[in-house]
């Protein structure tokens, strides 16, 4: 096992069991406020098994990561290629660029109120506030991404006689794909924020209407299994996308290590 | 063929009363296969001569033309080397050198024999398959020269190549590419600052002024160095150290002197 590795799980060991500790072992917290380790697992079986909040666990996650899934997906696919179109026209990026302007300083939570009102409290209205809050970093970012190619790197792909159509896959966005994965890093971590937050306003599935009915039961066990659930579930969806990240960037990996 | 020719050509950078002149009326013909290193102060305009060979500037008044062709845009019959290399730095050695003949749609048989010789000409065969970053400075200009070279250009366009090398790394590719060139000779423009490079590499030589800049001289070198058998040398310095070349260096030395203390008066 890699140092870094055993040094992080001897971490986690230690933090459980201060967390033993000061609940269970010395009462220093009383469990109606922070639960100890035996309520909190009890609560995870309850919701595992019999399902709280309108469902169990795997109803929950499979709708929340669902929502996450498609509604980042959705904003990448809309907001790369208008990052693209930005970074490379300028005057598409003097047409919306004020409209970015505008938008851009709302966050993303202020738009929960209006797309509940559009859509109800199904799956299209938390769809479109991830969509919101994920779409303006991948814009963003690709653009920049697009302005930071070096000008001989285009220079040369023109000197090439590379047509237009091959032009835009092979130089536009590797060369922009560095800062496009930071820009989808972002987005990824602005989506399961909004979700849990669009979920906790009003949902009939997921994490957040699980934390929403056991802050409402005073239960602090589900509380918990549902703050660890969003942990888990966001650490292994940014850790899928390094890995993608990594690969798309091997060539720029190999720069890193290059220069130590 | 490779004919460059440059007509009464003025280029004026912004607007035309207040914008900054860089070349004036510069009047200047390339022959075919020939090899003709610019040299001048820093400044002088003379990438700009390049770029507009290339096709990356328009020239303000007069015209630049290939075979008589006014040149319009940028294209695989003109390869240019840049200064920082500008490989993409996404693909491999092998990707690089492939892209310009995959835009030419030659076929794929005869793009990897080409691709071969040219790896091998240049010492990279071992290398097609590593991404630039990989490589030494050295290296990947070598890179850049067999892409350029690998499109088998009219004109190959040299914007001060090893630039941004150390001292021993450029002398190699100096000796590299003065072997490149009596081999499968092109025409050339090539710019440099560096006065040896030139005197070493080129047919001829022009001497540019400062800013606006003007064709000063242009010294014919080829028949010196046919004269006086340089290519007997096979190193460098051994060439660096005959009389005659040490009158051409210190003659322009002089010459881009002036044009240093004008500057400055």
């Amino acid at each position: 096992m890699p140092r870094r590795v055993s040094i992080g799980l001897i971490t986690i060991l230690v933090v459980c069991v201060i967390w033993y500790a000061v609940t269970t072992g010395l009462g220093l917290i009383p469990s109606g406020r922070f639960p100890s380790p035996a309520e909190t697992w009890s609560a995870f079986i309850h919701v595992s098994g019999r399902g709280y909040g309108g469902g169990d666990l795997t109803l929950h996650v499979y709708n929340s990561l669902r929502l996450v899934v498609l509604g980042f997906l959705f904003a990448i696919a809309t907001g790369v290629p208008l990052g693209l179109l930005m970074g490379w026209s300028r005057t598409a990026e003097a047409l919306i660029n004020p409209i970015f302007l505008i938008i851009r300083p709302i966050p993303p939570l202020a738009w929960i109120p209006l797309a509940i009102l559009w859509l109800g409290l199904g799956d299209a209205a938390k769809m479109m506030v991830i969509w919101f809050s994920a779409f303006v970093p991948s814009v963003i970012n690709t653009y920049a991404g697009v302005r930071n190619i070096d000008r001989p790197v285009i220079e040369a792909a023109y000197m090439l006689g590379m047509p237009k159509t091959r032009f835009v896959g092979e130089v536009l966005i590797p060369g922009a794909s560095p800062m496009i994965f930071t820009g989808l890093r972002l987005s990824l971590q602005a989506s399961w924020t909004t979700l849990v937050a669009a979920e906790l306003v009003g949902a009939f599935y997921g994490i957040g209407r699980v934390l929403n009915v056991a802050q409402q039961d005073l239960y602090p066990g589900m509380i918990l299994v549902g703050m660890i659930a969003v942990a888990i579930l966001g650490w292994g969806t940014t850790r899928l996308l390094g890995v993608a990240e990594a690969y798309a960037l091997r060539w720029n990996t190999a720069a890193l290590a290059a220069k130590g | 063929m490779g004919v460059i020719q440059f007509k009464g050509v003025n280029k004026i950078f912004g607007p035309r009363e207040t914008g900054f002149q860089a070349l004036q009326d510069i009047n200047m013909e390339i022959r075919d296969k020939e090899f003709v290193a610019i040299v001048g102060p820093s400044g002088c305009g003379k990438t700009t001569c390049l770029r507009m060979v290339a096709g990356f500037e328009p020239a303000t008044d007069g015209v630049v033309t290939v075979d008589g062709t006014p040149i319009k845009r940028p294209g695989p019959d003109r390869a240019v080397v840049f200064q920082q290399f500008a490989l993409f730095p996404w693909k491999s050695v092998y990707d690089n050198i492939d892209m310009g003949l995959r835009n030419l749609n030659v076929s794929r048989s005869e793009r990897e024999s080409r691709i071969a010789d040219i790896l091998n000409l240049m010492n990279l065969t071992q290398y097609a398959k590593h991404f630039p970053h990989q490589l030494s400075g050295g290296m990947q200009q070598r890179v850049a020269i067999a892409r350029a070279y690998v499109l088998d250009p009219d004109v190959l366009l040299m914007d001060e190549p090893f630039g941004a090398l150390d001292a021993q790394t450029r002398v190699v590719m100096q000796e590299e590419l003065v072997r490149l060139a009596r081999k499968n000779p092109r025409t050339v423009l090539f710019i440099t600052h560096a006065v040896e490079e030139a005197v070493y590499l080129a047919d001829r030589v022009a001497i540019m002024t400062r800013a606006p800049g003007r064709i000063k001289e242009v010294l014919d070198i080829a028949s010196i160095r046919n004269a006086e058998d340089w290519d007997s040398h096979e190193k460098i310095e051994d060439v660096m150290d005959l009389e005659s070349f040490v009158h051409l260096r210190t003659h322009i030395w002089r010459s881009l002197r002036e044009e240093k203390a004008a500057q400055h008066a």
